[in-house]
């Protein structure tokens, strides 16, 4: 079975602080205009002090925006992925008789509404319809509904490397034969929950967020939704489509040193990257730009700046690369998503995005992100998101262009 | 001073749910990380928000907590000199 | 297109004593609660407590289950592991979020948040076995441990002479209970294990929890207990017992190639129902055997199904206890499971010798 038989990519949808869709997004990553600010909309003892990456747009809004009637229970990372899987399939007929499946990714699923109402359930009537959106399983279970889609349905959780874990199983599916068409992505809306709680990890960094400084000192969180929809190549060239990318590589690996840290030489990163190389059948050499995960904590710029010395080889022979988060924020379950789609912008528009707030390299690795947009000729994109539980993915996007 | 250091046994292992430890096995100089009693970053953590609400001592930079919690003694001696 | 897999090793945690040696089901553990926790083995024989104390229930479980399934494969490491979970680390969450709602602005403790991550159970698998490899964890509701069973398929036919963990835990929640018993999921009058089932069923589930898990490959060996042909799920559907047809259609097979069906009564009189349409239509006259009323009901008790299945071919006959309606069996060679929940998540899984 060939493995470096590459998947199209026939559709894109985005939303995030920097756009509510995949143009306003690249818009504002063309002209290095980030999202991340106060926190407006989440009430939280935190306002005031610690800057994410927030969608600007209240839920009515949201609700308003999709038209769904008042009253039922929809959950903030339901409606931003919502809106994204929507743009993602405009244009496309999913009752075309193809077997077409949806993988969506969160970490937070309901938890949004069940810190919301977690008193308010025992004591009052008014907000009991949400208790059945907690599990992340559900919020997909809505979009299945929205998108009719039924020959396929499943939810991946394995913390900031999700959206990536999905879209790599949709392109395994389809090579599998078990899928001619897939919906993938992912979702996290911003919550106390995992504010708190990478505060008390003592990785969020109380200004903007500085990835691949020596001066880092944490993340900025963020939300967002992306989905891609995937289709066997030969599907789209029969319709005489082009797609908007390819998707020829991707690897995952467990780093197993620990709970949260990256072991020190990145070995999962390393493993995930060289994988992602191997089944695109592609020397390291080819690839132009790496998106990386680049959250700006202290230990993983280190771990994926070593990883990157690894498979590439020497300082001066790492491709040009940056991490975004200085511009989303760091939205977890939906980064590899989201970034997914920065990959397929940049080979769409030969531009690599700007690493902002970058002044010094770490000392212990001497390599430089790229800090200002940088237009030129980008035949392969390597993009890298990284989880909790060691979990290492990394997907690799190539032009449809010749 | 020996108060301290058998009050923060205590809590230790309750904080870090050291369920098979009793304060006699805690050694006052046994190194708490690395080699001797095993402990990771996570616990580092939990050792940083036992001195806030214990003791009202702020870590901010989980860095410093490296020498502090070298073994019960040092974090004694910390305590000791900087409780509000 | 996809090939069987072969199970060589399995673990399972419940309510009844599985991790009990030789534990058929013979004799059924009562209880008149709900919710029913898992029956705790002695974990650290196989838990080393420095790694033990920061367990939650959930890792607890799947470690446990998953060095079961090692030791009856002959195995101490495995090329990857893959879970599934419909609500992860429950407890951690709770204990998380009402630390923040009572101490938000203070230091909170990190380690609930920590192990809150619905992906905890793989990873502490991972870094027990210190595998690198393939590692992933879904939480589709009650499609979780199939979800997690395809991409164990899909993984060994791209890599057919590696070896996996496959598996899925689910633990309870105290304050996740409450919501659920406001919600009206959970039964109220007269819980009880063995759960009333059909005709006698009331409205509600026991809710319970588990972990259950399985060593698989593409080749057969020593210890194979039997294989894996087929694995499919739907979200929902108006025609279960339509579904459930075209499944055996696609497979090849007829009604009359099953020799002992594995349903999902769980004594919920809202959606018994649904077996028993199933069981009429297509499979009137095959022995029929029940795994909820003595496991109760959670998001992958279809893994506890499977690990039975295996079981079932391995003893060639039904404890009494298990066996709701039919003949006694002849011989077991091919069994379906099929379950649902609260009207959605239907899954089946094809197990055989």
């Amino acid at each position: 079975m060939s493995t470096s038989a590459p998947i199209a990519i026939t559709g894109m949808g985005a939303i995030s602080a920097i756009g509510e869709d995949v143009p306003s997004n690249y818009r504002s990553l063309r002209i290095s205009r980030h999202g991340i600010g106060p926190i407006r909309h989440l009430d939280t003892p935190h306002r005031g002090r610690l800057l994410v990456g927030e969608i600007n747009m209240s839920n009515e809004e949201l609700v308003e925006q999709l038209g769904i009637p008042a009253g039922e229970a929809y959950t903030r990372s339901t409606l931003l992925a919502l809106l994204a899987a929507a743009e993602a399939t405009m244009g496309i007929d999913l009752n075309d008789g193809s077997r077409t499946g949806l993988i969506s990714a969160t970490t937070v699923g309901g938890m949004d509404a069940t810190e919301r109402y977690y008193e308010d359930y025992l004591n009052s009537e008014t907000h009991r319809h949400y208790i059945p959106t907690h599990p992340c399983g559900y919020s997909t279970e809505q979009m299945a509904r929205h998108l009719g889609v039924t020959d396929f349905v499943t939810t991946i959780s394995t913390a900031c490397s999700s959206a990536a874990n999905a879209i790599m199983l949709g392109a395994r599916m389809i090579k599998a034969g078990l899928l001619d068409r897939v919906i993938v992505g992912g979702t996290d809306c911003l919550s106390r929950f995992t504010i708190n709680g990478f505060n008390s990890l003592m990785i969020y960094t109380d200004g903007h967020c500085r990835p691949f400084d020596e001066h880092r000192n944490g993340l900025n969180l963020g939300e967002a939704a992306a989905y891609l929809v995937l289709e066997r190549a030969e599907l789209v060239t029969r319709q005489t489509k082009t797609p908007l990318a390819y998707l020829s590589g991707y690897g995952h690996a467990n780093d197993a040193f620990h709970q949260t840290a990256s072991s020190e030489d990145g070995e999962g990163a390393y493993l995930a990257m060289k994988h992602a190389l191997e089944v695109a059948e592609l020397d390291a050499g080819a690839i132009s730009y790496v998106n990386a995960h680049g959250t700006a904590t202290p230990n993983n710029d280190l771990a994926e700046g070593q990883a990157l010395l690894r498979v590439f080889g020497a300082p001066e022979s790492i491709p040009s690369f940056s991490s975004t988060k200085a511009f989303t924020g760091h939205t977890l379950a939906a980064a590899g998503a989201i970034e997914a789609v920065f990959s397929i912008l940049a080979l769409q528009h030969q531009e690599v995005f700007a690493n902002l707030n970058f002044s010094q390299p770490i000392t212990a690795l001497g390599i430089v992100p790229q800090t200002t947009l940088l237009p030129m000729q980008i035949n392969h994109v390597l993009s890298n998101s990284f989880g909790f539980g060691g979990n290492c993915s990394s997907l690799l996007f190539s032009t449809a262009h010749d | 001073m020996s108060e301290l250091t058998q009050e923060l046994k205590a809590k230790i292992i309750v904080q870090l749910n050291l369920e098979d430890l009793t304060i006699a096995d805690l050694d006052d100089h046994t190194p708490l990380f690395g080699d001797g009693l095993g402990l990771d970053s996570i616990d580092a953590l939990e050792l940083i928000v036992m001195l806030d609400k214990s003791y009202g001592i702020k870590l901010s930079d989980p860095k410093e907590g490296r020498k502090v919690f070298e073994t019960i003694q040092t974090m004694a001696d910390f305590i000791e000199a900087n409780r509000t | 297109m996809i090939k069987p897999i072969y199970i060589h090793g399995k673990g399972a945690i419940s309510i009844q004593p599985t991790t009990e040696p030789g534990y058929f089901f013979d004799s059924i553990l009562p209880y008149t609660q709900n919710p029913i926790p898992a029956h705790d083995p002695d974990y650290k024989a196989l838990i080393p407590p420095l790694q033990l104390r920061r367990m939650n229930k959930s890792m607890r479980m799947a470690i446990f289950a998953s060095q079961l399934a090692l030791r009856e494969a002959n195995r101490t490491t495995v090329d990857a592991v893959i879970t599934g979970s419909g609500l992860g680390c429950l407890r951690d969450s709770e204990r998380f979020v009402e630390s923040l709602l009572a101490d938000e602005g203070q230091p909170l403790n990190p380690t609930p948040f920590i192990q809150s991550t619905h992906n905890m159970a793989a990873a502490a698998i991972a870094l027990a076995l210190k595998c690198n490899g393939y590692n992933m964890t879904y939480v589709n509701n009650a499609n979780s441990f199939e979800s997690a069973l395809l991409d164990g398929v899909v993984y060994l036919s791209e890599h057919p002479d590696h070896t996996i963990l496959l598996g899925a835990v689910d633990e309870l929640g105290e304050r996740t209970t409450e919501f659920w018993n406001i919600a009206e999921y959970l039964k109220q009058d007269r819980p009880a294990v063995p759960t009333p089932l059909a005709a006698a069923a009331s409205p509600g589930e026991i809710a319970a929890e588990g972990s259950t898990f399985f060593v698989a490959s593409r080749q057969p060996g020593p210890s194979t207990t039997g294989k894996v042909t087929a694995v499919e799920t739907t979200l929902e559907t108006d025609n279960p017992a339509s579904f459930v047809n075209q499944f055996l259609q696609k497979n090849g097979l007829s009604t009359g190639a099953i020799d002992a069906v594995l349903l999902g009564y769980n004594g919920d009189s809202r959606y018994d129902d649904i077996y028993r349409g199933v069981s009429q239509a297509l499979f009137a006259g095959i022995p029929c055997v029940g795994f909820k009323h003595v496991l109760g009901e959670y998001d992958t008790v279809i893994a506890a199904a499977m690990a039975l299945a295996l079981q079932l071919l391995r003893e060639q006959r039904i404890p009494t206890a298990l066996q709701l309606s039919g003949p006694q069996p002849k011989e077991l060679a091919r069994l379906l499971i099929y379950t649902q929940r609260r009207g959605r998540n239907h899954g089946l899984i094809l197990v055989e010798r």
